[in-house]
């Protein structure tokens, strides 16, 4: 296990190294600059752009820029925002545990809701409760994310008013709240955006676990632990150790989707995670966050096959090292 | 039963009756949520987006502040801030006497060495200050003693005291004077600064908003409200729905007809639309599309832009698009600016007129109804960008409108910076831009005059009668020989028609109902903010939190 793990590391600094690459030339090489902004504000002088232009270093090749970049990155060196004037490691860092918070709940959501609903239907395919259930699913599926975010936000926080809109807490009233208070805030203000995030990929993941389950229950295996008179319950947990191997693989492919790819959530929600902070800073051509935030994705990418595989291994005992 | 729900609706009525609205702790409550967009620095040589200004305008002073007249030639109407009088030992030297109460938020007294230390800082190429440019005719400010800065400019001129008092925002010397000049901007104190103003700074959380406190020691007297909280939205979509949802209190929001009606929904907001200090207009390319030394083969005929000029009904556009909420601008310039009354009006919206100019011109209508000339099609293309709903709609009707006289304009929506990159390199045939205004009307040179040709004069506009009118008016030392001037410069360039001016946007400022006196200032909307108040006898859950 151990060489497993060594290898898998040295692989994800290779990718880190090949994202950083990619990255710092296709957003360099994109049309549109850094300072495209100024062009529009009166108070910017051509004077002040060329300075600024220096500033950033922009004035020099692109090959030196890319050599200066690696060099600093390889000393820990992650870069200085153009936008935000910060270290780009502190940006990052003040979005990354938002987006873990958002993340880990609505993969929670996600994995028990859809693997429960999954397992049931499969269990009792082509019964009423199977039939809703994938009508529901289906449904859901095709929803836009953001789509389903802004009905959840009419409705829970505009008309009924039971929950906050947006935002990690409520700036004006967290500070003034006792331990518990502060918590229940905090818990108010994730429902929405996890709920959106994961009742869509619960609706997901029960597909592909209902199709599992189907693949399994019709095998000898259950034929003969129903026939050995096995409540069926126990049958379904046997077929669900069984079924749930490819829903290990898709939770190993939904963090990272959920890591850097919930943009428009967390647009939607005022959400101030990692996607909101790359996508702005894309549109401000903030280059070192654009690529500090790549960077974090592909190693987010390699993380979460890394944490599928070893509990593919961990679930089914033919994976494992024969030693 | 019936009894029952009887003495029920009753005890309900005595009850409600008997709950008193919140009162306020002490002598001194208000909270107010503002929403805007996470601003990138809170340094004033260094701001730059909307949001480091509105901020920053509320922790620093200047030495004085624009009046309600928004006069910018001499010193009429000016309103003491930092300095508490002023006086012109000559035409050249200014001499500004400080207020002795003024205060940083350290405790430390402001003084004439902070006024002359602001200025090194805004000149200084390191710093590379975007007002360095309009304080090149200030040859120096210096500390005659600790209450008065003198200030001596290389020559005289109309708007020598704008400049003095209202471009620079004073920064405290004994915090910044160890801060090399070349890390300016990404000093920590750009995060966490130390102002003069009415708030003081008191918490920056990434992402997610900036806190304020009501400087209670405030030299012009104490602030209405004891906490302002600034939370970052990522567009205004998501900003009205915290309107509305009531989980925040204002914004300045430059909406569309449908965000209007869901702010017009929240009963507690009151809505004041206001001008802001932008126009958006469609600028034509003088020159051949990325080649400068060559002619535009349709846009350098002057003839030919005034009759695409004359094919769009402006006012048609504005309603479709803004409704309410917008104007149509008299030129390259918001309509608030003081040279914007009684400035000639732009060529009028006239089909006939158009088609007539464009037949002697020899186009013709031929295939399609579009109009043709030695077998080139009269057809353009229009740059437009992504992030502007606004702008994207109204290129699809003027569009429309062109194409009844019989040109036909194709649409590119591109990303922001991609158009302005395509723009500054001259490889376009015309594009869909916009421009704010400072108060003074200076800045129509940066992208109308010759100058210009190295900022934002992407048309390449070049009329040496508009420069020498613009220079003229610039000089003039008189307000209303001033305004005449800038009037015929107007002229000149409505006839020449580089561009059409389309729209100039009326943002709505979103208040709740509770704020009293609740003002603003045309130029920065945050400018009067410190004198916003919270009605005592209707106080919400967030106006009675204390900051220590």
């Amino acid at each position: 296990m151990l060489g497993f793990l060594a290898r898998r590391l040295g692989a994800a600094a290779l990718v880190a190294f090949g994202v950083a690459t990619i990255t710092f030339f296709l957003i360099h090489l994109a049309p549109g600059s850094p300072l495209a902004g100024s062009g529009e504000n009166p108070y910017v002088s051509a004077e002040a752009l060329e300075q600024m232009r220096r500033n950033f270093a922009l004035d020099r090749p692109l090959h030196i820029q890319y050599f200066r970049y690696l060099t600093n990155l390889a000393r820990g060196d992650w870069g200085m925002s153009f936008t935000m004037h910060r270290p780009v490691l502190d940006a990052l860092r003040d979005a990354v545990p938002n987006t873990l918070l958002l993340a880990t709940a609505a993969l929670i959501l996600d994995f028990l809701l859809g693997t429960a609903i999954g397992t049931l239907q499969g269990m009792r395919a082509g019964s009423r409760f199977d039939r809703a259930c994938s009508a529901v699913t289906l449904t859901l599926y095709s929803v836009p994310t953001f789509w389903f975010g802004l009905v959840l936000v009419l409705v829970f926080g505009q008309e009924l008013g039971w929950l906050p809109v947006s935002g990690v807490v409520d700036p004006a009233l967290y500070p003034s709240r006792s331990v518990l208070g502060k918590l229940t805030d905090r818990a108010a203000h994730l429902i929405l955006p996890a709920l959106t995030l994961g009742l869509i990929g619960a609706a997901a993941t029960a597909r592909y676990q209902r199709a599992a389950m189907l693949e399994v229950v019709r095998q000898d295996f259950i034929r003969t632990a129903r026939a050995k008179g096995l409540a069926e319950t126990a049958v379904a947990l046997h077929a669900l150790r069984n079924a749930i191997l490819p829903t290990i693989t898709l939770l190993g492919l939904a963090l990272p989707m959920l890591l850097s790819g919930a943009v428009l959530v967390e647009t939607v929600f005022a959400w101030p995670g990692m996607g909101r902070l790359a996508v702005e800073a894309i549109q401000r051509r903030d280059y070192p966050v654009v690529t500090g935030a790549a960077i974090l994705a592909a190693l987010a990418v390699v993380a979460g096959n890394l944490v599928a595989d070893v509990l593919t291994r961990l679930a089914d005992p033919r994976t494992r090292d024969p030693t | 039963m019936r009894q029952a729900a009887l003495f029920c609706a009753a005890a309900t009525a005595v009850l409600s009756a008997c709950r008193e609205a919140p009162r306020c702790p002490s002598d001194w409550c208000g909270t107010a949520v503002l929403v805007s967009s996470e601003p990138g620095v809170l340094l004033p040589p260094v701001t730059e987006t909307d949001a480091d200004f509105w901020i920053t305008e509320m922790l620093f002073s200047k030495l004085a502040e624009l009046g309600p007249g928004l006069n910018t030639v001499g010193d009429a109407g000016f309103v003491p801030e930092l300095a508490e009088s002023w006086t012109w030992e000559n035409p050249t030297t200014l001499r500004f006497t400080l207020n002795p109460q003024a205060r940083w938020h350290d405790g430390r007294p402001v003084t004439a060495q902070d006024v002359a230390f602001t200025f090194e800082v805004y000149r200084d190429s390191l710093v590379n200050a975007s007002a360095r440019p309009v304080l090149e005719q200030i040859a120096s400010v210096t500390a005659a003693d600790a209450r008065t800065a003198v200030f001596r400019f290389r020559r005289s001129y109309p708007e020598a005291f704008f400049d003095a008092a209202y471009q620079m925002w004073i920064l405290p010397q004994h915090i910044l004077d160890t801060v090399p000049r070349g890390r300016f901007s990404s000093h920590p104190f750009g995060r966490s600064p130390t102002g003069s103003g009415p708030f003081r700074f008191k918490a920056w959380v990434t992402g997610q908003h900036i806190e304020l406190a009501g400087d209670s020691s405030y030299f012009l007297g104490r602030p209405g409200l004891r906490r302002v909280l600034w939370r970052f939205i990522p567009d205004m979509a998501a900003g009205v729905t915290q309107l509305v949802a009531g989980e925040a209190d204002g914004a300045q929001a430059l909406v569309t007809p449908e965000l209007l009606e869901r702010l017009r929904g929240a009963p507690q907001l009151n809505l004041t639309p206001f001008v802001l200090s932008a126009y958006a207009y469609i600028g034509f390319n003088l020159r051949a599309p990325g080649r400068r030394d060559s002619p535009h083969p349709l846009f350098s005929d002057r003839d030919l832009r005034r009759a695409v000029a004359m094919s769009v009904d402006r006012d048609a556009v504005v309603r479709a698009v803004l409704g309410e909420l917008g104007d149509v601008p008299s030129g390259p310039f918001a309509p608030w600016l003081w040279i914007a009354r009684e400035s000639p009006p732009p060529l009028p919206f006239d089909t006939a007129a158009a088609n007539a100019a464009l037949d002697s011109l020899g186009w013709r209508r031929g295939a399609g109804d579009l109009r043709v000339r030695n077998g080139r099609r009269l057809e353009f293309d229009l740059l437009v960008p992504t992030s502007s709903g606004l702008r994207r709609r109204a290129a699809v009707i003027v569009q429309e409108h062109l194409k009844r006289v019989g040109i036909s304009m194709q649409i590119t929506e591109m990303d922001f910076n991609a158009m302005i990159d395509r723009a500054a390199a001259g490889r376009f045939d015309a594009a869909f831009l916009s421009w704010v205004s400072d108060p003074s009307p200076r800045s129509i040179r940066q992208t109308w005059s010759t100058a210009g040709f190295a900022g934002s004069n992407y048309a390449r506009y070049d009329n040496p009668t508009f420069d020498r009118l613009t220079d003229q008016a610039v000089g003039a030392q008189d307000r209303a020989r001033a305004a005449a001037l800038w009037h015929q410069a107007m002229s000149v360039i409505n006839a020449d028609a580089p561009a059409i001016w389309i729209y100039a946007p009326r943002p709505v400022l979103a208040a709740h109902r509770r704020f009293l006196d609740a003002d603003i200032r045309p130029d920065l909307w945050t400018a009067l903010l410190w004198k916003w108040r919270v009605n005592p006898d209707a106080l919400i859950e967030r106006d009675l939190v204390v900051v220590p």
